[in-house]
Order: C-alpha cells, then structure tokens, then sequence
C-alpha cells in the first residue's frame, strides 16, 4: 500500500518534470524564434561591421583602388597619433559629452522636480510644450541660434545688448549650451515619471521626522529615481558622441555633434576614400566611448540602486 | 471663561489659517508663473524663424531694418520711388523723402505737400533712419514651393516612414515580446549584448555598412538602407517595449494560454491591447526619427534627386551658400510644422515611461 503510493507519487513527479521539460523546451524555442530577428540585425548590422571595420583598419583599404589592398600592420593607428587634426577632433568630441550633459542632466532633473509638485497647473500643456524643442532638427537649431547670438545683426544684440550699451560676451560655445538646453525632454519626462512613482507614504514619514523639502529631494528622491537619473545620462551620453538614443537631431554624418565622427566621415568621403583610416579613426573613437560607458557601468554600483528584479524563471 | 475665550481662539485660528492659505496661494501663484516665464524663455527663440520666414530678402540685407517684418516706406515722387527718412528738423522729426542725396546737406520733399517743393536739409543723410511699416511677406513659401517639389518631397518622406514604422514595429514588438515572457537560454546575456549595442557610436559601424551597401549590395540612389535596417527592429524600442511588459501580470497571459491562446493570440490579444500607449509612443519615435533622419539619406539618397526626403532638400538649402536666411527659415518651417502638429495632437507620447529597472 505504501509501496505504491510511494510509487504513484515518484510517477506524478516524473510526469510533471517531462511536461515541465518539454515546456521549458518549448519556451525556448519560442523565445528564440521572437528574438530572432533581432540576433540577425545584431550579427548582420553590428557585430559583423565591427570587425570588419577591425580588419579594414589595419590595411590600406582605398575606395579608389580596392584591388591594392594590402595589410599594413599598425600603420593606421600611428598615423592617428601623429595626426594632430585627428586628435584634436577627439579632445573636442570629449570636451563636447564634458560640458553638454550636465547641463542636460541638472536641468531635466531641475524641471522635473518642479514639475513633481502638486502646486503646478496645466502640467499636461506644459510638459509638451517644454518637450518640444526635443524633436526640432539641428540644422533649424543652428540657424535660430546664429540669428539670436551674431555678434552685430543677432537679435539678443539689438534687443538687449545695444539698448543698454552691453558689450558682447557671446563665445563659439553657445551653440552646444543651447543645444543642450533644448535637449532635456527625454531625461526630463523619464526622471518625471520616476519621481511621481516613489511612494508618498516615505516622504510623509520623512516630513514627520523634520526633513525639509532639499532634504527630502537630496536622501529620499535622488536615490529613489537613480536608475533613472543614470538611464537619462546613458541616453545624452549616446547622442553627445552623435548617435541616436531616443530622438534624432537630423545630422548628417559630416555635421555630426560629435567633432570625431564628422572628421571620420571627411576622412571616408571628401576625396580621399581612405577607408582603412578612417576604420582606425572609428576604432578610437569606440574603444574611447565603450570606456566611458564601462566606467558609467561600473560606477552605478556606488550611487544607483537598483530594485531588485523580480524572479519570473517560471513560466 | 470658556465662553468669552472658545470664540476668540477659533477666530485666531481662522485669521491664521486665513493668511497661511494666502500664503500658499501666493506661493503656488509664483511658482506657475514662475514656470510660464520660464517657458516663453525656453521657447522664445523660436519666434525667430518664425519671423524671419516673412521677412523679405530686401530687409534681410539692410541691416539697419527692424527685427519685425517691415517694409522700407517710399513716396513716388514724379514717377520715381524715393524712400522716405525720418529727419530731425527744428520744429521736430519729419517723415520725408529723399529726393537728392550729398554729402554734406540734402533735398528732401515732404510727403504731406508735394507741391511746396525740395526742401533743402544740412547734414549726411546716410546717418538718417529710414521709415518702416508692418509687413509681412510669402515671397520665402513660393520660392521654395517653385524650387522644391514639395509633394514628392512629402510622398517620398511619408512611404519612408510608413514602410519603416511596420517593420520597426513588428520587429520590436516580437524581439520585445521574447525577451519579456520566454525562457532564452543566456537571455540574460543577450539582453545584455542589446543594451550594450544601443551605446555603441554609429561611426565604427559606418564603413562597413557604407561598403555593405553602397559596394556589395548596390543600393545607393534606392530606399533599402532606410528601411531594411528597421526590420531587424531597434535596440532602444526593443529595450522600452520589453520593460512595458514585464510590468503586465502574467496571470492573463497564463489565462489566455490555458483558452488555447498560442504566444502569438497572447501578444495580440492579452499583452498589446495593455501595452498601447507605450507601443503609441515607440511609433511616435519613429516617426520623429524618420521625419528627421539625414545620417543615412545624405550617404545614399544624395545622387537621386527624386527620391529625397523633406529633410534632406531642406538641409541643402543650409549648403547652397546663395540661400538667404528668410528662405532657409521658410524651409525648416515647412518641414517642422507637420511634426509640431502631430506632437502637440497627440496625447499619448510618452505619457509613462517608466524605467523599472535599467539591468546591467
């Protein structure tokens, strides 16, 4: 009698771990097929560009001659560090994520704070109106902004300055300033929701334990939108190198925000052709910023924190 | 006692919570207009191509014309035009036009009596300011809509992005589907491999792709590198989609299934219907993307004049160095104004991006 139930037991079990098998198997093979578009475009559109892109930099590859190609060692790269054009485009291009994306970030997160209040009105209007440079092109961006900042006919000038007989201060720089200020609308809405997600309860609890509004917003917001706040930084950090994150700015490749990628792409098409140059210039520039993005990986564990991922292996 | 003290006390309290509410009125008062301020600020400089699309050439060359659209004033004087000068006389500023200029003194005629003849004024003209009036202009619309075909331009940009938007979408919405509900062997991994791939900058992929396209598989002057690339979907689109449907509780899923539902009739029945303002905002992206999307039309639709997009014609306005700036103006206003219209149409954009968790 015990015998058996022991056995009928021990034969559910093993049933139950087939089916669970076979569903398990079955999963991932549904799950396969899902992402398999994906795999292909990441084989096809990223992994494989890259390495070729390896193999183009050590050659002289020429788009004029493409039967001379030859391997040429390390050549590439030492002309890069001799090219004085080539590493000053980086140094811009650095200089450009340096200065731009913390102008993004503090005035997202600065919007997004006020906005988080329960004292607004019409935050609907208002969200997208300040949204809305997001999606405007660069190329009208650089036109309004040479209007308003030229030293003699530009309106800032005539309107303010000249009245009241002000001397124009405006540097070259203003134009990435004002680009990044009409850039916040992704970080801002992402750090927004965020922010109207922390639970009320633990800022009521704070407000009864005496913590005033900045210190509410320094130990209890700040950590509670972390994840978010570094989500928006990866996404100005992707579109200060030139790349598209959420929104595309309409740059071409010779105008591109990055002063890098623009001189990659004047190497590629400007007459020269000198695509294995350009490969290595290409190389720099992503061994530079998968650094930056490692380092921005490796810090999160310092002040992000992330929620605990639910467990959902079961299907 | 109690009696004479209970009233006061409830009137103090009144007064004081009176004047705190004042306080919070004037606070949260502050604070909005503080905010509107802020947002004419922010959205000022836009006014200015605005403006500057109905603005004459004319007044764009004179540097000395208002910053509102205007237009010189002239008196036709014996069948001559002459502009009309805001001179300072003794008896106070006259508007007169100039019929004679020299250097050290001019023959104006007075607008209001043209018979009373020249009237002789001392002094350098160029030194006077001209008289302007209000006007506005659509010389910059008709020029471009002469020079750009416009209708194809649109054809061209709308079959772009729709052809893009269906395979982008079906794309992502699967990749995002599979990586949110099935157990891939190493899907950590691999969601961690797409992730990564949205950092990487589009300059190491350029050449090859460039040679990809343009060499192997000939396809400059056609729409294959637009579009093609949006059916393997896109990393970011996969990324937002896939966290929108964890936050789904899989009992309906699981619900669904035990009805005979297959993954597909789950997605399309349980988890899309759920997911619609995320999957609204994704298209929304895309749209903006397509709208203004140069990098790849610039490298291969270049040498094919009829098939360009909106936003290429209009960067080209910006290269040909004749172009004045009331036209580039005009340009980018017709190109934004539909993107504008539907931003601020919609109301869904994203309306909740919630970012649960940004794995590493």
């Amino acid at each position: 009698m015990n015998f058996i139930v022991v056995r009928r037991a021990h034969r559910k079990r093993a049933v139950k771990s087939v089916k669970r098998l076979s569903l398990r198997k079955y999963s991932a093979r549904m799950g396969f097929m899902l992402i398999l578009p994906w795999i292909l475009g990441f084989l096809l559109l990223k992994a494989f560009p890259i390495l070729a892109a390896l193999w183009y930099s050590f050659t002289n590859f020429h788009m004029l001659q493409p039967d001379q190609i030859q391997f040429i060692g390390l050549q590439n790269y030492i002309t890069f560090f001799n090219d004085r054009r080539a590493i000053n485009s980086l140094i811009r291009s650095l200089n450009y994520f340096i200065t731009t994306v913390p102008i993004e970030m503090i005035a997202a997160l600065l919007l997004a704070a006020v906005f988080a209040s329960e004292r607004l009105r019409l935050k609907r209007i208002l969200r997208t109106l300040f949204f809305m440079p997001s999606i405007i092109p660069a190329v009208a961006i650089s036109i309004i902004v040479s209007g308003l900042l030229n030293r003699d006919s530009g309106w800032l000038n005539q309107l303010i300055l000249r009245p009241l007989n002000l001397q124009n201060v405006l540097g070259r720089n203003t134009f990435p300033i004002v680009l990044a200020l009409w850039t916040i609308g992704p970080g801002f809405l992402i750090m927004l929701s965020a922010m109207l997600n922390v639970p009320r309860e633990i800022y009521e609890a704070a407000r009864v334990d005496g913590a005033g509004p900045l210190a509410r917003f320094v130990l209890i917001t700040l950590p509670m939108i972390s994840p978010a706040v570094f989500f928006s930084l990866v996404i100005n950090m992707i579109s200060s190198f030139g790349g598209v994150a959420l929104l595309d700015r309409g740059l071409p490749y010779s105008r591109s925000l990055s002063p890098m990628e623009s001189y990659i792409s004047s190497q590629l098409f400007s007459g020269s052709y000198n695509l294995g140059y350009a490969s290595a210039l290409a190389w720099v520039m992503f061994i530079v910023v998968m650094l930056i993005t490692l380092a921005l990986f490796f810090s999160t564990r310092y002040w992000v924190q992330f929620p605990e991922e639910e467990d959902n292996e079961e299907i | 006692m109690k009696r004479s003290e209970s009233p006061r006390r409830s009137r103090n309290r009144d007064t004081s919570t009176l004047t705190l509410r004042l306080w919070e009125f004037a606070g949260n008062g502050l604070l909005n207009l503080f905010i509107w301020i802020t947002l004419v600020v922010y959205l000022f400089p836009l006014s200015y191509m605005l403006i500057t699309s109905v603005k004459t050439s004319a007044q764009m060359r004179d540097s000395k014309s208002p910053i509102w659209p205007a237009r010189a004033v002239t008196f036709n004087y014996n069948g001559t035009a002459l502009l009309v000068y805001k001179v300072p006389t003794p008896s106070g500023v006259q508007h007169w036009a100039l019929e004679q200029p020299h250097i050290t003194y001019s023959l104006f005629v007075d607008p209001a009596k043209p018979q009373a003849g020249l009237i002789r004024w001392d002094g350098y003209w160029g030194s006077l300011t001209l008289v302007y009036l209000p006007s506005v202009t659509l010389e910059n619309f008709v020029t471009l809509w002469q020079t750009f075909n416009y209708p194809n331009l649109l054809r061209n940009t709308l079959f772009v992005i729709a052809l893009g938007e269906i395979g982008v979408l079906f794309s992502s919405i699967m990749v995002a589907y599979g990586f949110a509900r099935f157990r891939i062997p190493g899907g950590k991994f691999l969601f961690f491999l797409l992730i990564g791939t949205i950092m990487i900058p589009d300059s190491i992929t350029l050449v090859p792709t460039f040679v990809l396209f343009g060499r192997v598989l000939n396809w400059t002057g056609t729409f294959y590198p637009l579009l093609v690339p949006q059916f393997f979907g896109s990393a970011i689109y996969i990324f937002l989609l896939r966290q929108n449907f964890k936050t789904i509780p899989r009992d309906l899923d699981e619900a669904a299934m035990l009805d005979g539902a297959g993954p597909l009739r789950t997605l399309v029945s349980v988890i899309l219907p759920q997911s619609i303002p995320t999957v609204v905002t994704v298209a929304l992206l895309h749209f903006f993307n397509a709208w203004n999307e140069l990098k790849m039309a610039s490298l291969y639709l270049g040498v094919r004049p009829d098939l360009q997009t909106i936003a290429f014609s209009t960067q080209t306005t910006q290269s040909v160095g004749t172009t004045t700036e009331g036209l580039q103006a005009a340009a980018l206003l017709l190109m934004l104004i539909p993107l504008v219209v539907l931003f601020l149409s919609q109301r869904f954009f994203m309306q909740d991006m919630v970012i649960a968790n940004v794995e590493k």
